[in-house]
């Protein structure tokens, strides 16, 4: 088996500013692997604040971990020589949430695509260039003669999105992180955006790390899900047990909270919720407690270890404690070998 | 041209500063400018058809002093901005985008540096330095100070454009740190640096015709701190030679009014929220 | 019973933003209007409580509210109508609250604002029960916006929008930055003041999942113009539009895996709209007629309205 992409008990810890004292816990001791040789799509859900973004960040090596490791084919991003960091930088390529601000108010459209050519000789001329630029656009489902030439500002939301996808696509990565892709797109675009994904998936053997808040989205395109509250995974697994059958009181509370577009599903409830603590400092234990329905006294006193709930699924939660704990640097269900 | 009629500073700034330089070139054609030595004509003159401008107590054509001095002035301005929007923009990128250690020295420097008054700093260079000086070394002298305020806005533009998705974009699409300063930051900040040119233009000239009226100026060239020098030294506002003073002040008026409506209408364009509703 | 109908035209220059929407809104319902970016429906929403900014104005049509109309009223009249007749919780109200100032302070100049005399301590009582009411402890009153979390704050505006007892309420994307979790206790909080008020609700947003779960009718707008408009359930099983029936195919489902069917072609610009019907261009069951002859909105089914040549 060949590790890709490997989070390694990563934790990325900010600092607050020279006369504030108070640190902010990004991403707590995560793992995960993305395996070289079968493609695959994992979703990483969670809210604001659970540390998502961050996480995307470190594995694009945009910003390195406080403590562990961040690994590409089995190298620390940090010590890498030149040579592999060109090799990481083509493999491991990104979808950005804002379709807007990626693109550069100065230039046309053009030169998000002509800029990675030109960088990683990827054309010999400047018709093989022009060639393979028609050949990404149309592969997300824009017409080249339509879009090149333009400013950002007179494409919609949906097309400037595809363009990144087309960009991703050209470089011919092995893994790409997409960075909330589809919230500000449109809905009726949004799944044009998610079909080309999986096209890409399927297709061209692109591993896909899915970043969002959105469950629905999630379990429409992944094949495993990694559910993160506050820095920390609750829960992981296949797709179709944390979505159909969740166990960990956070996913049970999220998935209840989605609202649906089904007539027979009763979203709100009469009684008046239980109003939430604005900001609750909790140094150890369970993150979740001080909201979770079904508390005990050991969760205030320390974080639960994931437990091997299922063959392809763990949670991080003593309600499950009398299944295994698991173990090991691969804390990936579900990709059963 | 429509952008030109809504903004106005722009236009009255280029049309002062083009009626300067027909000033100049005309009068070229029209007068010898070796008649700005000394000796050259009767002195103490006032205005007349040989002499518009009148002469000097040491028989300087004043005319020809105004046409010879003008562009020596706006020399020293020009290089002494330049070098002063060029160090500072240097030193502003990249202390800006690389941050870290750079990035503490160059604001420590800064901070430090705008806190002591500029003229005295180049009053002790000035004196410290031998007699005689020429043009070209008095703009060095002033652009050893004219970096520090580039390089403070410049940085602090740089700052909040760095944190910009294109530029995460470009750094994924393989390009390096000095790459994505120059194709992916610069363009952006292109009137904004404009703007921070003519600011610094206009500072330099105001700080050597300082220099230059305390006399630590190039003594023997007729630039229009220098005739100001000239002026005090012969006490001529006491003497009533107005025509003396009137001339290099009216033409110092007109650069620094054409600078500044210049400026204020170059902010306008790196600015769009000033731009005024319509 | 009381019956606003509101018909107008918004031109943004040349533009129509609204393009002659009729409606009319029960007491005590939760009326929908759904659409993506650019279809108008924040511009329905602001033009009834006439806040519409220049370069857009209000070009004809007219909103009733109990018999009034609202576009005929006075300045002065219309400003009484706002809060005290029909409250707004505007896109993103949560940051429109004053930093400088505490949350009781900011209900009390609300009060104020409008006239209403009360001594210091009816006040108070009064701040206490409208925080009480949408969930939030009295001791808020005394905190500071940035002490708050993003969805405690959107009470705090939904506290000030109820706090002259409207009788409609209009919450345009209420819940948009807020995580769902958030999301669906601001939207209950809504209901519960909805109910206690007996006022009607216009909710104005893009999630479709969230106006099913809210709203008992839903009208959705595309390019400006209303094209379907029928009781919620009616829309979600039974679509009248081609558009409504391939947005809600595009919905992913958290039921069962499917394909992605997203709707080809782009939305299109409101300064260069397509003859006869927007949408034919995108449509697949298009005929020569959609694309010379606009449909009118009709009643299809009893309380279903929908545009469109084809129903």
């Amino acid at each position: 088996m060949t590790t890709l992409l490997e989070a390694r008990h990563a934790t990325r810890i900010f600092d607050g500013g020279y006369f504030d004292r108070t640190s902010t816990l990004a991403l707590d001791d995560f793992s995960l692997a993305i395996d070289g040789d079968r493609p695959s799509i994992i979703a990483v859900v969670g809210e604001s604040g659970s540390g998502k973004t961050t996480l995307a960040r470190l594995l694009l090596g945009l910003t390195s971990p406080t403590q562990g490791q961040i690994l590409y084919k089995g190298q620390e991003l940090q010590t890498m020589s030149r040579a592999v960091w060109r090799a990481f930088r083509r493999d491991v390529q990104v979808i950005f949430q804002d379709p807007y601000g990626v693109y550069n108010p100065f230039y046309r459209i053009d030169h998000v695509l002509t800029t990675p050519i030109a960088k990683f000789g990827l054309a010999a001329s400047r018709a093989e260039a022009r060639a393979s630029i028609d050949g990404v656009l149309r592969a997300v489902g824009l017409r080249p003669e339509e879009t090149l030439g333009r400013f950002a500002h007179q494409l919609s939301g949906g097309q400037r999105q595809r363009i990144m996808v087309a960009r991703a696509l050209l470089l011919r990565p092995r893994v790409i992180l997409a960075d909330e892709p589809v919230s500000m797109v449109d809905a009726s675009l949004r799944a044009t955006i998610l079909a080309s994904l999986r096209t890409m998936n399927r297709d061209l053997g692109i591993s896909i790390v899915y970043i969002t808040h959105d469950l629905a989205t999630a379990y429409q395109i992944s094949d495993t899900i990694v559910v993160l509250y506050r820095g920390s995974v609750v829960e992981i697994g296949d797709v179709e047990l944390v979505v159909k059958r969740p166990q960990h009181p956070y996913t049970q509370l999220l998935l209840s909270s989605i609202p649906l577009a089904s007539p027979e599903r009763t979203w709100m409830t009469e009684k008046p919720s239980t109003p939430v603590a604005a900001t609750e400092t909790i140094d150890h234990g369970c993150k979740f407690a001080g909201r979770c329905p079904s508390v005990a006294a050991s969760c205030r006193e320390s974080a639960p270890s994931l437990f091997q709930t299922d063959r392809d699924r763990a949670v991080a939660c003593y309600l499950y404690r009398d299944a295994p704990t698991v173990t090991g640097d691969h804390r990936q269900p579900g990709r059963s070998r | 041209m429509g952008y030109l009629r809504r903004n106005l500073s722009l236009v009255v700034g280029i049309a002062l500063l083009s009626a300067l330089g027909l000033f100049v070139i005309i009068g070229h054609l029209v007068v010898d400018t070796s008649k700005s030595r000394p000796l050259s004509a009767p002195a103490v003159q006032a205005p007349s058809l040989a002499h518009p401008f009148g002469t000097d107590r040491q028989g300087r054509d004043l005319f020809a002093t105004m046409v010879a001095g003008t562009p020596l002035t706006l020399r020293i301005g020009f290089i002494a901005g330049m070098l002063g929007v060029g160090i500072g923009a240097i030193l502003g990128f990249a202390s800006a985008y690389y941050r870290g250690r750079l990035d503490a020295v160059v604001r420590g420097v800064v901070d430090i540096g705008l806190t002591v008054p500029g003229l005295l700093v180049l009053i002790l260079i000035a004196v410290s330095l031998r007699r005689g000086l020429t043009v070209n070394q008095m703009a060095i002298i002033v652009a050893s100070l004219a970096w520090l305020n580039p390089a403070r806005t410049i940085r602090a533009q740089v700052l909040s454009l760095r944190e910009r998705g294109y530029v995460e974009v470009a750094r994924l699409s393989g390009m390096s740190g000095s790459e994505i300063i120059v194709k992916e930051l610069m363009p952006n900040l292109l009137p904004y640096l404009a703007a921070t040119l003519v600011n610094s233009v206009s500072s330099a000239i105001l700080a050597s015709i300082g220099l230059e009226v305390l006399g630590l100026g190039p003594i023997d060239s007729p630039t229009l701190g220098m005739t100001l020098y000239w002026v005090n030294f012969n006490a001529a506002l006491i003497n009533g030679w107005w025509w003396w003073w009137t001339a290099p002040i009216t033409i110092i008026l007109v650069v620094f009014l054409g600078l500044f409506f210049l400026t204020v209408g170059l902010d306008e364009i790196a600015n769009p929220r000033l731009r005024r509703v319509i | 019973m009381r019956e606003l109908t509101v018909s107008y035209d918004t031109p943004l220059g040349a533009v129509r933003a609204a393009d002659r929407i009729s409606f009319g809104l029960r007491a005590g319902e939760r009326l929908g209007f759904a659409g993506e970016s650019g279809s108008g429906k924040s511009t329905v929403a602001l033009a009834i409580l006439r806040m519409i900014q220049p370069p857009g104005r209000i070009e004809g049509g007219e909103v009733r509210l109990d018999g009034v109309d609202l576009l005929s009223l006075a300045d002065e009249d219309m400003r009484r109508v706002r809060l005290a007749r029909i409250a707004l919780i505007p896109q993103g109200s949560m940051n429109a609250l004053n930093p400088v100032l505490r949350i009781g302070d900011q209900i009390i100049d609300a009060l104020r604002d409008h006239e209403i005399r009360m001594s210091a301590r009816e006040r108070d009582a009064r701040v206490r029960e409208l925080l009480e009411s949408v969930g939030l402890r009295s001791e808020v009153a005394e905190m500071f916006p940035h002490e708050l979390s993003g969805g405690m704050k959107q009470r705090a505006c939904i506290a000030i929008a109820i706090s002259l007892r409207p009788r409609v309420i209009i919450a345009d994307e209420p819940t948009s930055a807020l995580d769902v979790v958030v999301q669906k206790q601001v939207m209950e909080t809504l209901a519960r003041v909805q109910k206690d008020l007996g006022a009607s609700v216009i909710l104005v947003g893009h999630d479709m999942g969230l106006m099913a779960q809210f709203v008992d009718r839903l009208g959705i707008m595309y390019a400006g113009r209303l094209i379907e408009a029928s009781p919620v359930r009616a829309i979600l099983t039974r679509s009248l539009h081609p558009y409504t029936r391939m947005l809600i195919a595009s919905l992913p489902s958290l039921e069962q895996k499917g394909t992605f069917n997203g709707i080809p072609g782009l939305i299109p610009l409101l300064r260069d709209l397509p003859p006869g019907c927007a949408f034919h261009p995108r449509c697949p069951d298009a005929v020569d007629r959609c694309r010379t002859e606009r449909p009118g909105l009709r009643e299809v089914r009893p309380d279903s309205w929908a545009a469109c040549h084809l129903v």
